[in-house]
């Protein structure tokens, strides 16, 4: 491994712009601090390194943003992005006004981070939020989740399904002549995560969700698939690190065919009798779990739910937290069509 | 479909592929250009000039191998020492000159394999598409919480817009439309549940809009009540200002470090609560302790008592139990412009440190246009921040509230407090289950309850005054930076050691909901995401710039200020 750390840091600058080479590389090795061996995790530093923004009832580009509790009896924050209202000079009154009158998504969104790194106020995901503002007219909530190791699964699914509860019984969230909750579920990484085991307890209970959208979503089992092997260490990540997190996420003495990390393996459940919401899943040709995540969508498949698969074939993680390629101009437009899509047709048919 | 340009948004248009005459052009470039700061790169937050891209990036890749034999990487980053990480240049340089063993390590191009240009493969953007916004133009504005209730939050959300509407009128100068709608504000109060959250803090400035309206006789805008035991209250009941004690002192004594004769100025000695864990942790440092000097500031007692020397005699005391030669003075003054740095007879060759917690704010007078030029005319603060400069201090700690309550236009102030203080409020309820733990649940909520009041002695004072009388002029960070930079004093970054200690020390003390933040060097802390107070550290010492025109020998001829020597010198431990 130490030999070919050359070799390893050629071949992502070929395929990477140098500012997303210097962000993510910047990520890796901050986040290789804070990582000990025997899974616990330096907090203190984490925090202190990540760079956050604060929220802004002010518009910015049309955005405007404010933090609220969701659940005060832990804490649970989320940061909500909306367009800006329309009145400039009562803008506080008329923060919790629905946007349109026309129907409206409601994207709740669960940041990325291997379920331990970031938060809804991390400058990254600030922007990506607002970008989805104005991607599709949406209202943007960020869920600030309980993270690992210190909350171990089930507490970031938890934090979820009380945010889609929340949004659920928010009349100025609600659109359409049938005033309903147009919700799609939306994140990266462990929010992807996130985002399928929301939507399938929505689906138990009856809580209709418009889509999921799952860019590079966090799935894995204890199979080494042939893209872990092959694409180890060449592309800003480890399976040394994919494992650590599951780890550190997991319940103590799981392991990596858990139903959490692997929805469709050995001790998988089954969706077919269930009313699981339309996917769109993007797929990074360079991250190293892509073959969990191609699985995933089998998965969905065979359970007879709809999904669309976009495979970015040259992009590596983290393409979609800067501007500059067309990967993210284009993943973008498939989410923007997504959404319009599946916000117009009725949910859950 | 995609071309393959070299370069993407944002960076050098000169770059040129595998050019080592390029990088070696760009390392140079790095010291004499000034270079703008990357815009794709401040959005994630981080701030690096576009010409510094590149230096960076082979800085990462070094640290990267520099890192790869190490098993434990996260343990020998623990020692180390991390600051500004916005600053990212200045990281990658300091994290490289931490862990590589071999100096030639570093700044040297590997080989022409490592020194490739990163090869962009797609289309370039046009920067003004889809431009990221820029952070710098964002104005700071709270977190609203809000009950779960839905009536309830409607009653919350209409007496807000009530409150403000009326706060309109107030600036338009309609006191018959204010008034009508204080009547309104007051019906829509018994609607919601003023027993916490928005309704409490909404009362609060309901009479507070109402003071102002209706000025009572006595001007002022306070109560009665003693502003010692109310600051006493807020310290226990929230960790505001243990935060901001803990976090000056972690900074004064790294600036202490090697002398061996120190002295603090403290702009508001207070009951001296922040001194007790100074004087401790010289006794304990490696090498023992200096002889400590601490000048403490503070108004005239009224009774005859002096209840400065009093707080100095009970200091001296527990710097006698641990054995630190200690010294102290007071000086007493109603408004600090009053004082005049003879009155601490700084010694040559003491290090000088100036602690002031929630002090300089009062030093400010009207802004004088909405976009924040200040006024041409010298304002108290200058005087006071020229001759700080002057005693030439190894370090002076500013904690301020973060807040933005010196806006010129009294809408805008009367906005930015009901959100500050509405967070602040909801800090004190969701908090305090936490505090101290020897306390009575009934002692906690009497703690509380002093501790609102002088929260809400410092809203009333943002609220109905105006003038000389306003003196709860609170600026947010930025401005402070900018102040403290043009009147010469440098920044001394908090690291990640100070964060550390005050995220752990919140951990244990306060409830969750309390969050640290680090920015630009400086430290917030802040409720649910929204930062309400801020500690930073400046110094003067070395290239500091001289002394303005500040009258060391100023006759004073106003009566209510004087000064009272509370010398109480000690004899050195036997």
């Amino acid at each position: 491994m130490a030999g070919s750390n050359e070799v390893n840091a050629n071949e992502s600058k070929m395929v990477v712009p140098l500012h997303t080479w210097v962000l993510i590389s910047n990520f890796k090795l901050a986040y290789n601090m804070l990582r000990r061996p025997d899974g616990t995790f330096d907090r203190h530093l984490a925090e202190f390194l990540d760079r956050k923004v604060p929220a802004n009832a002010s518009p910015v580009n049309g955005v405007v943003s404010f933090d609220v509790v969701i659940d005060r009896t832990n804490n649970l924050l989320a940061r909500i992005y909306r367009p800006a209202p329309p009145n400039p000079t009562t803008p506080l009154a008329d923060i919790h006004r629905p946007p349109s009158p026309d129907p409206f998504p409601v994207i709740i969104f669960f940041h990325g981070g291997s379920f331990a790194h970031s938060s809804s106020n991390t400058a990254i995901y600030d922007s990506l939020c607002r970008r989805f503002v104005s991607l599709c007219g949406a209202v943007v909530i960020s869920v600030d989740y309980r993270r690992s190791p210190e909350y171990r699964y089930p507490c970031a699914y938890d934090d979820g399904w009380a945010a889609l509860k929340w949004a659920s019984t928010e009349p100025w969230l609600h659109s359409g002549k049938d005033a309903k909750l147009r919700a799609f579920l939306c994140g990266d990484s462990s929010g992807g995560n996130i985002a399928h085991h929301v939507a399938v307890k929505a689906a138990e209970s009856g809580i209709e969700v418009s889509g999921n959208i799952l860019l590079n979503p966090m799935f894995g089992g204890n199979h080494r698939t042939e893209s872990e092997k092959r694409l180890d260490g060449k592309y800003f990540v480890t399976i040394q690190d994919r494992d650590w997190y599951w780890k550190a996420y997991l319940p103590e003495g799981a392991d990596r065919d858990h139903p959490a990390c692997n929805p469709f393996g050995p001790n998988g459940m089954k969706l077919e009798e269930l009313p699981f919401t339309k996917s769109l899943v993007i797929v990074a040709g360079l991250d190293l779990v892509q073959d969990w995540q191609l699985a995933y969508t089998e998965g969905l498949k065979k359970a007879g739910k709809e999904v669309k698969l976009v495979y970015r074939e040259q992009a590596t993680i983290g393409f979609y937290l800067l501007p500059n390629t067309d990967h993210f101009y284009e993943v973008m437009e498939e989410i923007k069509n997504f959404v319009t899509c599946h916000l117009k047709q009725p949910a859950n048919i | 479909m995609s071309s393959s340009f070299r370069s993407d948004v944002g960076t050098d248009p000169c770059d040129s592929v595998g050019d080592d005459r390029w990088w070696m052009a760009s390392a140079s470039d790095r010291g004499s250009s000034r270079g703008e700061i990357d815009g794709l790169l401040q959005g994630a937050g981080y701030r690096v000039r576009s010409t510094d891209l590149r230096h960076v990036a082979i800085g990462l890749e070094q640290l990267e191998s520099a890192m790869v034999g190490d098993q434990c990487a996260a343990s020998s980053a623990e020692a180390v020492v991390h600051y500004n990480p916005s600053d990212l240049t200045a990281w990658v340089d300091s994290m490289l000159s931490g862990l590589a063993p071999d100096p030639n390590l570093l700044r040297h191009p590997q080989s022409t394999a490592t020194a490739n240009a990163w090869a962009d493969p797609t289309r370039q953007r046009p920067s003004s598409l889809h431009r990221l916004e820029n952070h710098q133009q964002h104005r700071n504005v709270p977190a609203v919480s809000l009950q779960s209730m839905e009536e309830e939050e409607d009653a919350a959300i209409r007496l807000v817009h009530l409150l403000v509407s009326c706060a309109d009128s107030v600036q338009r100068g309609d006191s018959e439309m204010a008034g009508s709608l204080l009547d309104q504000a007051r019906l829509a109060l018994a609607r919601v549940n003023t027993g916490f959250g928005i309704g409490k803090v909404a009362g609060y400035f309901v009479d507070a809009l109402c003071r102002r309206l209706y000025p009572p006789p006595l001007c002022g805008g306070g109560s009665a009540a003693n502003p010692e035991i109310l600051y006493h209250h807020f310290y226990e009941a929230c960790p505001y200002i243990k935060f901001a004690h803990f976090t000056a002192n972690q900074a004064i004594l790294e600036a202490f470090q090697g002398h061996d004769r120190v002295h603090v100025v403290d702009f508001n000695l207070m009951h001296g609560l922040q001194w007790p864990a100074l004087i401790q942790a010289l006794a304990l440092r490696p090498g023992g302790p200096p002889l400590l000097r601490l000048t403490g500031i503070g108004p005239p007692s009224p009774d005859g008592r002096d209840a400065l020397r009093e707080v100095g005699l009970r200091l001296a005391e527990l710097a006698r139990s641990v054995q630190v030669r200690f010294a102290f003075r007071g000086v007493a003054a109603t408004r600090l412009e009053h004082v005049r740095p003879w009155m601490f007879q700084v010694a040559p060759g003491e290090a000088v440190a100036v602690n002031t917690v929630l002090q300089l704010h009062r030093l400010l007078g009207d802004r004088a246009s909405p976009e924040g030029g200040d006024a041409a005319a010298a304002e108290p603060i200058d005087t006071v921040l020229a001759w700080v400069v002057g005693l030439k201090p190894k370090i002076v700690t500013v904690v301020e509230q973060e807040a933005d309550h010196n806006k010129p236009s009294f809408l805008d102030r009367f906005t930015e407090a009901l959100f500050y203080y509405s967070t602040m409020f909801d800090s004190l309820e969701g908090g305090s289950h936490r505090s101290g733990g020897h306390q009575t649940q009934q002692q906690q909520t009497v703690v509380a309850a002093v501790a609102e009041a002088y929260l809400q002695r410092e809203m009333c004072n943002v609220v109905c005054c105006e003038g000389a009388a306003r003196v709860e002029r609170h600026e947010p960070l930025a401005r402070w930076r900018d102040r403290l930079g043009r009147a010469g004093l440098r920044a001394v970054h908090l690291g990640s050691n100070a964060f550390k200690q005050a995220s752990m020390l919140l951990t244990l003390f306060s409830g969750e909901g309390y969050c640290v933040e680090e920015v630009d060097g400086c430290l917030t802390l802040g409720w649910h995401s929204r930062p309400l107070i801020s500690a930073s550290a400046w110094r003067a010492d070395d290239d500091a710039s001289p002394p303005r025109d500040h009258q060391t020998l100023l006759v004073l001829q106003d009566h209510s200020s004087s000064v009272v020597d509370g010398d109480d010198h000690l004899q050195p431990a036997a």
